[in-house]
């Protein structure tokens, strides 16, 4: 039996994707003037060198040197660069441990949810049954309860299992926390894969379960990429739950950027670059994924 | 491994392992029963028995606390609260500090959500209008931004409006006759305001101003040059043919991001320093601190239970759209 995860998935025999949006499909040209153009290029320039200013602040500043980074007059670029926030960012108390936390919570949650949220999307994408619509709304009712307002009977019920101030408590939280939206997104990718091949592979002597190995899972392996990366972010950028859970030896690099700012007088340089390495893997796996997140969110909501 | 290839022989070997895998301890015989059975539940019931455990239970739990008086002694001792009835509502709902917070909460959404969803659209409406390699360099601005932990957003914020050595404060003093030297944002509660609005709307255009776009890219063609034709203005064009067939997608992008807002959190809190003062207060940084702050659980959960009841219906609207959507396929 080939292994699920080593089989290459054909993507492309199957629509999973919404349709993608052609950038240069309808742009409208007719009457169209060149300053106009103009001065849309150049409103388009400001609006993104704006939005990047932080952005490259935080870069700036994590590059600088200590005194540099306390000056009076910031320069806006680092004169002499260095390395030096990074090194104490590593260097700082529970850096390392929390970050080791923080990977293991992650992907405890992220495989957890995984798994019991294929089956979950399994049975309502390709199930009809009593009881189905009933599934979906909870699923969907639960994403909106603001999760901060269950912290509170959440503390209390880890704190009575004895499950506070430790790994395995926030990784179950967090596995709840991405439950709802990985069932309802698989979903999605499972209900583009045409029934047709399922009834063409029974009809062929597949059982329900080949059907399952053999279809149905190498096809989601976009999906679940997808969904999985969704979820590392969501995991990965938590901080309040953890912090209110654990003490500071329990938490993750989230955490750790909050707690370093309460202690007296603030260090800029090595919090900045804290910053960026706790930034880093998200921002990679968000560029990675990011049509996904935004139809996720609104799929359907145009028809085409 | 195609699956026309798979023979009929194979059927007494692989089908019990399979099912076993998709279902751990339920191997059930009634795999070939063409209909459902109890398949669809068996598959559904370790997600289903996880939401009602972590999410449904605490949900209850958290309605009861809230009827009860759980403090710190009831906690270490681990005895049953005691009952008190509607009392924790009487004093949320009679404490002016509590109305404060809720008309700061709902003047905060409002305001935020309409800056940010003209900005998106404005912005996205301008990608349409740009040449290619701008609106690439716009994309990649607002990808970088979106994709940046809402804590490590905050922490960029706070530091750049540091009284002392934040960056604002250096740019704005250089105006001609303004002094903003050690000029703290925090002071005047509108001023403070106005710094976590410009955080919320600048993280929160990239997901409207791409979504909206990607919407505008539906919007046909052919309509848009014809009223072009037809000597229509750009203003009229937009109003008569682009927002109209944008409506759905502009309902449900402003819905979500009321959502988010009204249980704005991370960025008054990091702002802040973890110890927002009274005017800083937002419904979910108040509940926090009254349950995790002041060991008042219950009143804690009685003002998460408020919260939850204000948001109910924009919830029913978003679900609703989001239902008729899970219904097409």
């Amino acid at each position: 039996m080939v292994a699920p995860t080593a089989s290459p998935a054909p993507a492309s025999t199957v629509p999973v994707r919404p349709r993608r949006a052609r950038t240069d499909d309808g742009v409208i040209t007719v009457g169209r003037s060149r300053t106009g153009t103009i001065l849309a290029n150049t409103a388009g320039v400001v609006f993104s060198v704006l939005m990047l200013f932080p952005v490259y602040w935080v870069l700036n500043t994590a590059f600088k040197p200590a005194d540099e980074v306390l000056a009076l007059d910031p320069t806006f670029w680092p004169t002499s660069p260095t390395l030096d926030n990074f090194v104490s960012a590593f260097k700082a108390p529970l850096f390392l441990k929390d970050m080791l936390n923080g990977v293991i919570v992650t992907l405890l949650a992220v495989a957890g949810a995984l798994v019991v949220g294929f089956l979950g999307a399994l049975s309502i994408a390709r199930f009809s049954f009593y009881g189905r619509k009933a599934i979906i709304l909870v699923v969907l009712v639960v994403q909106l309860i603001p999760f901060l307002s269950l912290l509170i009977p959440l503390f209390l019920m880890l704190q009575s299992a004895d499950l506070t101030n430790s790994l395995i408590g926030v990784s179950i939280t967090y596995l709840v926390l991405i439950l709802p939206y990985t069932v309802w997104t698989l979903r999605g990718f499972i209900s583009g894969i045409p029934r047709e091949l399922d009834e063409a592979a029974m009809i062929d002597g597949c059982t329900r379960g080949q059907v399952f190995w053999r279809i149905i899972l190498p096809l989601t392996g976009p999906g679940l990429v997808a969904t999985s990366v969704y979820g590392f972010i969501q995991a990965w950028n938590e901080f309040i739950i953890i912090n209110t859970l654990n003490s500071p030896d329990k938490q993750n690099l989230m955490a750790w950027l909050l707690q370093n700012q309460t202690t007296r007088g603030t260090a800029w340089g090595p919090l900045m670059a804290g910053a960026i390495i706790t930034s880093i893997p998200v921002v990679i796996f968000f560029l990675i994924i990011q049509r996904n997140i935004a139809t996720g969110l609104t799929a359907g909501a145009v028809k085409g | 491994m195609s699956v026309v290839d798979s023979p009929a022989t194979r059927r007494p070997n692989d089908p019990g392992r399979s099912q076993q895998n998709r279902v751990p301890g339920h191997a059930a015989p009634k795999r070939r029963r063409r209909g459902s059975g109890r398949t669809p539940w068996l598959l559904a019931l370790p997600a289903l028995l996880l939401i009602a455990g972590l999410l449904g239970y605490p949900l209850v739990r958290m309605v009861v606390l809230s009827f009860q008086n759980m403090r710190l002694r009831e906690l270490l001792s681990g005895r049953t609260p005691p009952w008190v009835g509607f009392d924790q509502y009487t004093r949320v709902l009679s404490d002016s500090v509590f109305w404060a917070v809720v008309g700061r909460t709902v003047a905060f959404t409002v305001v935020s959500v309409l800056i940010s969803v003209f900005f998106g659209l404005g912005i996205a409406l301008l990608m349409r209008r740009v040449s290619r390699g701008v609106r690439l360099f716009m994309v990649v601005a607002m990808m970088f931004v979106w994709a940046l932990p809402q804590l490590v957003a905050a922490q960029i914020f706070r530091w750049m409006t540091d009284s002392d050595f934040g960056v604002v404060n250096y740019l704005i003093d250089k105006l001609p006759g303004v002094n903003y030297q050690n000029h703290s944002w925090f002071v005047n509660p509108w001023q403070g305001w106005s710094v976590i609005t410009t955080l919320v709307v600048w993280a929160g255009i990239p997901f409207l101003a791409i979504t909206l776009n990607a919407g505008l890219t539906q919007v046909p063609k052919e309509l848009l040059e014809a009223a072009t034709v037809d000597g229509a203005t750009p203003w009229q064009s937009l109003r008569n043919i682009t927002l109209p067939i944008l409506k759905p997608l502009i309902m449900i992008v402003t819905t979500l991001s009321v959502i988010w807002n009204f249980g704005l959190f991370t960025q008054a809190w990091v702002l802040r320093d973890g110890h927002p003062e009274p005017q800083f207060q937002t419904l979910a940084t108040y509940s926090y601190t009254q349950a995790f702050g002041q060991s008042r659980y219950s009143l804690g959960s009685a003002i998460a239970v408020i919260t939850v009841l204000l948001m109910l219906g924009v919830m029913i609207f978003y679900i609703k759209q989001m239902f008729r959507i899970g219904e097409v396929d």
